[in-house]
Formats: structure tokens, C-alpha cells, sequence
């Protein structure tokens, strides 16, 4: 249960922190971390394959993309950056951990209608035979998300043509 | 084969890229405007023999083995597939001269036909998750488009547009989240009938207060509106007649009145914040417009305006009350898709949006102007027009219910909507020719093509109402009717 504190708080930390630094660099490894502890919970929480994709594909491969993104680009101009951030911030997160209260305890009442649930069987049979349109949906936006990339970034040929 | 009207659009997106680079124009033009024609033919015609018998929920065998993928169509599914084929074939035909200088047409309608997807998927989404799913579908392929441009003022409306509509699509999420916590499943009546055994009411009522936030971000009510002037305005003018015309009222308005009324239960205070939410944002849009230059500017700030109205009639929640909602969704969404399209073709023609650097443009582009005025008046209510019956309908509701005050408001908003269309009309198209504007000349074919058609439809619905009522509207609406009794009689 401790552990299960530790690595709670050390998640609030490191996202926190992902969202206050000024250094990208540094804000991108915060998410990292942030995402790997989240993934350990996920794996003592009994789920195993969210938290081996939470590691692999957001602390791994988000990361890797970051990073790349980061040292592709020029330092800039410094950006202004609204002090308000740092005050909305702990307001937003008291607001949230009373909401939180409320619901989680009614959640937590209310859990044994969970393993009732119809989406139970194995990890392979739920997404691929009960949850098939979740899959059509994800490529979905991924697809989109190509031809975002393809209509945003198409400005070299556009000159070509012209 | 309800799949069809996700699938087509999705795989036509897909092919187009490739075809694209075989023919830049002609091809895709040519593709894309039959995948629209075919869903609106489709929706019409085998989409009303499927529900003759009632709603249905249709399972898919893919390669022999029975997959999972559950689409549920009723008369308001239909109603929604039939709006969104009908504006999004419009706008596909006004493309066809309209971008022609914006280039990368191919992928542009690929955009557009992934949009549309999303929206019929999400409409015929049987379960809390895929509303989440296709809501990012369509939005994603939104961002893209609004800022297709590419200019500062695009990548800017479209970078505040993705920001807010991602916070939206988080609350929605989280509220997916918590309902899935309390009942263990997604589907819509599995849900509706495990929360009726909890009486969980603050969790139900947190996870009410998450939708009517995040759908009512994409909706554009007020106060959640600040992304909308922005973006609508940005984005070429056949995108701004989408996003405004359908995508609000699909991934805002349909999403939450199909949530609240056949899942979460519509409850006395819910409706009452419902139409708070709607008259704020009529009166306070409606002012707002007045005050702009920007000819696609005040469309946009008129398009909450009118959402207002619809979320005033589907949230008091009467049977008449959601005919006159819906009925003004599908009034609204041709009559603003018209004008959207029509400044498309001011735009086009003088190169700019400023109102006040236009005059006397009736002259030079009679079909325009003439068209405009059509779409104008239909949404400031005036008869025939399809918007006139629509606003009648949802003031008779609320004298019904005896909601005095509302009906009071909602006729004053809908004097000043009349005001500043006709500031439009006054502004533009009549006065005296600038000198500037000597050697302008009226749109290309297809674009005036596809302002004509919507003029025709928003003059037909208006003369014809009782027929669209009875065919098309009244279906839809009580399938939402029929979710408020079955609430009752399950005991809320």
C-alpha cells in the first residue's frame, strides 16, 4: 500500500513538473517518468497489457519523438509565458483531489458491479471480437491523423506547382 | 448494411491520396461528390426501408466470424445521417471551383470524407465509448482542415481550436470513464439500466456536469464558445458550412441529447440548466454578432446564437419541444451552410470579408445575392422559410410549458438575428457599387450551383414543412421523447 503512495505521489510529481518546466528536454523526460510509473500501477493494478503499452508506446516511443522534434528545432525568441499557470495550477489540483474524494468513494462502494461486466475474457477476444469497432475507430484517427500531416506540411509542393 | 455509411466515406479517404497523384482535380473531384451523393441516396432510400420495422442494431461477420461491430439506426440516427449527407454533398459541390486555388484537393476531400465518417459514426454509435472514439474522428480531421489555409490566422484559430476541443474531449472521456466505473459497461441501455439499480446520484450527477462541459465545448454554448468565432471563420469557406452547419450540432448537440435522454436521464434541474445554457447563448451571441466586421465572423457568432435556440427547444425536453429543436438543427444546419458557402463566393470574388469595404454587390453577383438573402431570412425566421416554422414550433413549446419568460426572450433574440442579417444584406449586397468593384463578376458554376440548391431546399422545407415534419423530423424526435418515458417508467 505504501508503495502504492510512493509511486501515486511520485506520479503527481513528475507530471507536474512535465507541465512547469521551462526546458523542453526536461519536460519531456518528466512525462516519461511520469508515464512509466503510471504503467508499473497499471501492472500492480492487474493490468498488465495497458501498463506494457503505456511504457512502450508513451514513455518509448512519444519520447523518442520528443526528443527528436526537440533537437530538429532552433531555439527560439523566449515566449512569454502567463504567470497564472503557476497559481491556476494548485487551485485546479485541490478542486480536483475534492472531486476526486467524492467520486472515488462512491466508486469504490459501488465496484462490485465490475467484474460482473460483459467485456470479461481474454485480453485478444475483447479487443478483436466484442470491441472490433474501437479498433475501426482507432485507425480511424490515426488515418486522419496522416492526412492532418499530409495537408499541413504539403507547403513545398504547393510552391512547386505554383 | 448500416456499416456502409462509416465505411464508403473511410475507404474513398483512403484511396484518394493514391488517385491524387494520377489526377490532381478532375478524379477527385469526381469521387468525392459521388460518395456523397451515394450516402445521401442511401440514407434516403434503404436507410428508411431498414427502420420501417422499427430501430435497428446491426452486427457485421467479417470473414466468417462474427466481430463485434454494433451500429444502432432509429429515426434520429437517420435524421442526423440525412443532414449530414445532404450539407456535406452541397459543400463538396461548392468545392469543386473553390479549391481550386487552395491546391492538394485530393487530400483535402480525403480530410473532408474522414470528417463525414466520423460524424455517421458517432451518430450511430450504440455505446458511450464510440461516442468518445468518433467525436476525436471527425475533430481531428477538423483541426487539419481549419487550418488547411495554412496562413497565421488558420494555424492560430486551428491551435486554439484544438486546445479547447481537447479538453472537451477529456471531460468527455473522464465522464465515460466514471460511468463505465459505476455500471461495468459501455453500451447505452446497459448503462441506463445499471445506473437505474445504483442510485449513485453525485457521481451521476459529476459525470452529468462533465458532458454538459465538454459537449457543450463543442457545441459552442456560452460560455464555452471562445474557440468558436475563431475557428469557423479560418477555415475555407465549404469547411466553415460543415463545421458550423453539422459538426457542432453532431459532436455537441446530438451527442449530449442521445446521452441525457436515453442514458443519464433527463432530470428537472438538467433541463433547466440546459435552457439556461441555450437563452444566454441566443441573447448573448446574437449581440455579440452585431457588433462584427467580418462577414464569416458574424456567421460564426450567429451560429451559437442558434444553437441556443436548438439546446432551448431539445432541453425543455417536451415532445414538441424536441421536435422544434431538431427541426431548427436541420433549418440551421442548410440555411448556415448556404451562407457560409455564399460568402465563400464574396470572398472569392472581392478578395476580402470586411463588411464594410463591400456595397452594391447585388449588381455584380445576383445569384449570390439572391441566395443569401434566402439563407438569411430563413434563419432570422422569416415566413415561408424552413427557420420560420422551426422558431415557431420551439416558442409553442415553451408557451406550452408555460415557460412565459423563455418564449419572450426567444422572440426578442430572433428580431435581433433578423436585425443583423439584414446589416449583412444592407452592408454587402445593397447600396451603391464601389468604384473597386466595378469588374467583379459572379461565383464559378458549381459554387453558385451549390448555394442554389441549399436556397431551394431552405425555400422547400419552408412551404413543405409539414411533410418534413411528419417524414423526417417527427421520427427523430420521438426517439428521444420515447427515452424521457422510458426514464419515467423505469422510475426517475
Amino acid at each position: 500500500m505504501s508503495l502504492q503512495i510512493l509511486l501515486l505521489v511520485g506520479l503527481v510529481l513528475f507530471s507536474v513538473a512535465a507541465v512547469l518546466l521551462k526546458d523542453l528536454i526536461k519536460a519531456a523526460i518528466c512525462l516519461a517518468a511520469a508515464s512509466l510509473v503510471l504503467g508499473i500501477l497499471f501492472f500492480r493494478m492487474g493490468a498488465p497489457y495497458a501498463g506494457a503499452f503505456e511504457i512502450s508506446v508513451v514513455a518509448g516511443l512519444i519520447t523518442v519523438l520528443f526528443m527528436l522534434t526537440i533537437a530538429l528545432t532552433k531555439t527560439g525568441g523566449d515566449v512569454a509565458e502567463s504567470k497564472l499557470a503557476t497559481v491556476a495550477f494548485p487551485l485546479f489540483f485541490i478542486l480536483f483531489l475534492a472531486v476526486d474524494f467524492i467520486v472515488t468513494k462512491n466508486l469504490i462502494q459501488k465496484i462490485v458491479a465490475l467484474p460482473a461486466a460483459p467485456e470479461a475474457g481474454a485480453f485478444g477476444e475483447v479487443l478483436w471480437k466484442q470491441r472490433t469497432l474501437d479498433l475501426v475507430g482507432q485507425v480511424c484517427i490515426i488515418f486522419a491523423g496522416v492526412l492532418a500531416v499530409l495537408a499541413l506540411f504539403r507547403k513545398r509542393s504547393k510552391d512547386n506547382d505554383d | 448494411m448500416v456499416f456502409l455509411f462509416v465505411a464508403v466515406p473511410l475507404v474513398v479517404a483512403g484511396v484518394l491520396p493514391l488517385l491524387g497523384k494520377l489526377s490532381k482535380r478532375v478524379l477527385p473531384d469526381i469521387l468525392s461528390n459521388l460518395t456523397f451523393l451515394f450516402l445521401l441516396v442511401y440514407a434516403v432510400t434503404a436507410g428508411r426501408q431498414i427502420i420501417a420495422g422499427g430501430p435497428v442494431n446491426q452486427q457485421i461477420i467479417w470473414f466468417g466470424e462474427p466481430v463485434q461491430i454494433l451500429l444502432g439506426l432509429d429515426g434520429l440516427a437517420l435524421f442526423m445521417l440525412m443532414a449530414i449527407a445532404l450539407v456535406s454533398l452541397c459543400a463538396g459541390i461548392f468545392s469543386i471551383d473553390y479549391m481550386e486555388h487552395h491546391g492538394a484537393k485530393a487530400n483535402f476531400y480525403a480530410l473532408f470524407l474522414v470528417m463525414v465518417a466520423g460524424m455517421n459514426g458517432l451518430v450511430l454509435a450504440t455505446d458511450l465509448f464510440q461516442v468518445y472514439l468518433f467525436l476525436e474522428v471527425a475533430a481531428v480531421a477538423s483541426y487539419a482542415l481549419v487550418a488547411y489555409g495554412l496562413g497565421y490566422d488558420e494555424l492560430e484559430a486551428s491551435f486554439k481550436y484544438l486546445l479547447l476541443s481537447v479538453v472537451a474531449s477529456a471531460f468527455v472521456l473522464i465522464g465515460v470513464t466514471v460511468l463505465f466505473g459505476l455500471t461495468g459497461s459501455l453500451g447505452f441501455e446497459a448503462v441506463g439500466r445499471g445506473l437505474q439499480e445504483l442510485q449513485a446520484g453525485s457521481t451521476v450527477a459529476l459525470c452529468a456536469a462533465l458532458f454538459v462541459a465538454g459537449f457543450g465545448l463543442k457545441a459552442a454554448l456560452i460560455p464555452f464558445h471562445a474557440w468558436l468565432p475563431d475557428a469557423h471563420p479560418s477555415a475555407p469557406a465549404p469547411i466553415s458550412a460543415m463545421l458550423s452547419g453539422l459538426l457542432i450540432k453532431v459532436s455537441g448537440i446530438y451527442a449530449l441529447a442521445r446521452i441525457f435522454f436515453s442514458v443519464i436521464g433527463m432530470t428537472p434541474f438538467l433541463s433547466n440548466l440546459l435552457m439556461g445554457l441555450g437563452v444566454i447563448s441566443a441573447v448573448v451571441a446574437a449581440l455579440l454578432a452585431l457588433g462584427q466586421k467580418d462577414i464569416k465572423r458574424m456567421l460564426a457568432y450567429s451560429s451559437i446564437s442558434q444553437v441556443g435556440y436548438i439546446v432551448l427547444g431539445i432541453g425543455l425536453g417536451t415532445p414538441l419541444g424536441i421536435l422544434g429543436g431538431l427541426f431548427h438543427l436541420f433549418n440551421h444546419a442548410l440555411a448556415k451552410g448556404l451562407l457560409f458557402l455564399s460568402s465563400g463566393s464574396i470572398q472569392t470574388a472581392t478578395g476580402t470579408r470586411n463588411l464594410d469595404e463591400m456595397g452594391g454587390l447585388a449588381k455584380r453577383m445576383p445569384w449570390t445575392a439572391a441566395t443569401n438573402l434566402v439563407g438569411s431570412l430563413s434563419i432570422a425566421g422569416v415566413p415561408p422559410l424552413g427557420g420560420f416554422w422551426s422558431k415557431l414550433v420551439i416558442i409553442m413549446a415553451l408557451v406550452q410549458a408555460g415557460r412565459w419568460p423563455y418564449a419572450v426572450i426567444a422572440v426578442l433574440a430572433s428580431v435581433l438575428t433578423l436585425w443583423y442579417y439584414l446589416l449583412i444584406q444592407r452592408k454587402a449586397f445593397f447600396g451603391k457599387l464601389e468604384e473597386r468593384w466595378k469588374d467583379i463578376r459572379e461565383a464559378p458554376f458549381w459554387m453558385t450551383a451549390a448555394t442554389v440548391i441549399l436556397a431551394l431546399l431552405c425555400l422547400g422545407v419552408g412551404i413543405f414543412f409539414a411533410a418534413v415534419l411528419k417524414s423526417w423530423v417527427q421520427p427523430a424526435a420521438d426517439v428521444l421523447s420515447q427515452g424521457v418515458t422510458a426514464m419515467i417508467s423505469r422510475g426517475r
